[in-house]
């Protein structure tokens, strides 16, 4: 009989009975992985992502991550590891120093063309309409009940980019990091539902059948890019320059972005390298990035009001971005000979290249010879940049 | 209450200093990108060729060759593919 109730110890069923809550997590953790594999909504993030809610969800694994405290802030790595598990060793190493968010924006770079930016470079400016669901969102989780600084965590959800919420969350709002990284990764990943959803309500049928080409005929650009390779590989040198300048707190952001983008527009030089940032380096960071944030979200810190808000704040912040976008396009229309398809500021969320893509299949619905791919990924484009920026203001003013 | 009325009030500046900022950021980008297109334009009129991965890695193997593999890849991946080495395969 002891001997059973040894056994019995050494699992987990004793510790599941204690806090039922936990299979309310664990289930949660199923539903996530359901969605990443069965509907395949951002699978490489929100697999890992919801692997580590289960892992940190399993009592005695000692895999949940420790909220944090000042003894931890004062442990070394090797203490943390030792008395908290390997799990709480990566968080607070990888995620409490704010490094993978870079990381990962550095291999985004790598992987960014901006090149139907540099075509389109009035477009850009939709990137930045596109943001104010970001600030608006801020006001109401303030007026809510939110402190500052958490309320600027939430709002930055609208920016459309998880390693940008990620990055804000853990400057501003480190305690909110596992709900916000949730919200911003599963909205991202419903862009395709979320934006044909506010382009009903807000663009009109002929508003969506402004053709760009034909409007790019009408009214041609007054600059031909004759050196397309040089300026791509100038272009990041310069944008670094001016927001360092300007906004140095979105640099670990923003400059780690424009070098990937500069190495991989270098070419066979710096392809190793390229390689490094887009594929090694990224990988290994969004594995980590998503294990550690899941395994923040245990049934203490989850399952409470304020995750259900920001969830709720959220999908707000999103759609606010998107119809700001929209309306700036319309604002422009109202005053420009050269019409723009109010889908271009639709995308000026950062949700790269699914938005653009979105709005794409938008556009050939209402016009089969539609193709605004290419315009739509300048404010696209133009939109990560802006969300990064944002945050940078979020986290000069409030850290 | 007075705590979220402050708040509130630091709230709508960092929305106008957020939305000026980064309205100020883009269009610095097309102020600048614009006048980058115009100096490269004006000093390096003539594109200049940019060394594809395919065409060091492949040694010895002729550019049309070279150019015919990336087109095939190309096409069947969508755009995804790249070729790290091109090595003939003796039978």
């Amino acid at each position: 009989m002891e001997v059973l109730n040894k056994l019995y110890d050494m699992t987990a069923f004793g510790a599941i009975g204690d806090d039922p809550l936990t299979l309310v997590m664990l289930v949660l953790a199923l539903f996530l992985l359901y969605l990443g594999i069965g509907k395949r909504f951002e699978p490489l993030l929100l697999v890992p992502i919801a692997f580590g809610v289960l892992l940190a969800n399993f009592p005695g694994g000692n895999m949940s991550v420790t909220p944090s405290t000042e003894i931890i802030e004062h442990m070394t790595i090797l203490e943390i590891a030792k008395e908290h598990g390997i799990m709480n060793m990566l968080y607070y190493m990888l995620i409490k120093t704010g490094l993978l968010p870079p990381l990962i924006f550095m291999g985004v770079g790598a992987m960014t063309d901006f090149g139907p930016m540099l075509r389109n470079l009035k477009l850009a400016f939709f990137g930045a309409a596109a943001q104010i669901g970001i600030f608006t969102v801020l006001i109401s989780a303030v007026a809510l009940g939110f402190s500052l600084k958490e309320a600027a965590a939430l709002g930055i959800i609208g920016g459309a980019d998880g390693p940008t919420a990620i990055y804000t969350a853990i400057k501003l709002a480190p305690d909110l990091l596992g709900p916000i990284a949730i919200a911003a990764y599963s909205y991202m990943a419903l862009v395709p539902v979320i934006i044909p959803f506010v382009v009903k309500f807000t663009v009109t049928e002929k508003e969506l059948k402004i053709n760009m080409k034909e409007q790019d005929k009408l009214y041609p650009n007054k600059v031909k890019i004759k050196d397309m390779n040089r300026i791509k590989i100038i272009f990041p040198i310069v944008l670094c320059a001016i927001v360092s300048i300007l906004v140095p707190s979105s640099v670990p952001l923003v400059g780690m972005l424009l070098f990937g983008n500069l190495i991989k527009e270098i070419g066979s030089d710096t392809n190793r390298l390229m390689v490094a940032a887009s594929e090694t380096i990224m990988n290994a960071a969004t594995i980590f990035l998503g294990l550690t944030v899941g395994a923040t979200m245990t049934a203490s810190t989850f399952l409470d009001k304020t995750t259900l808000l920001i969830i709720l704040g959220g999908f707000i912040a999103f759609a606010i971005s998107i119809f700001g976008g929209i309306m700036a396009v319309k604002v422009h229309n109202l005053f420009a000979k050269k019409k723009i398809n109010p889908l271009i500021g639709a995308t000026g969320l950062s949700a790269v290249p699914m938005a653009s893509r979105v709005a794409n299949d938008i556009a050939l619905k209402y016009d089969s010879k539609n193709h605004l791919l290419q315009y739509a990924m300048s404010s696209n484009i133009s939109g990560v940049i802006g969300s990064a920026v944002a945050a940078g203001v979020l986290i000069s003013f409030l850290s | 209450m007075d705590n979220i009325s402050s708040n509130l009030s630091e709230a709508l500046i960092l929305l106008a200093i957020g939305m000026i900022t980064v309205f100020l950021i883009l269009a610095l980008v097309v102020v600048s990108g614009n006048i980058l297109i115009k100096i490269v334009n004006k000093y390096a009129p003539e594109p200049s060729k940019k060394l594809t991965r395919a065409s060091r890695s492949a040694t010895g193997t002729a550019p049309e060759v070279v150019a015919a593999i990336t087109a095939v890849v190309e096409t069947v991946t969508a755009g995804q593919g790249r070729i790290e080495s091109i090595k003939k395969v003796e039978h």
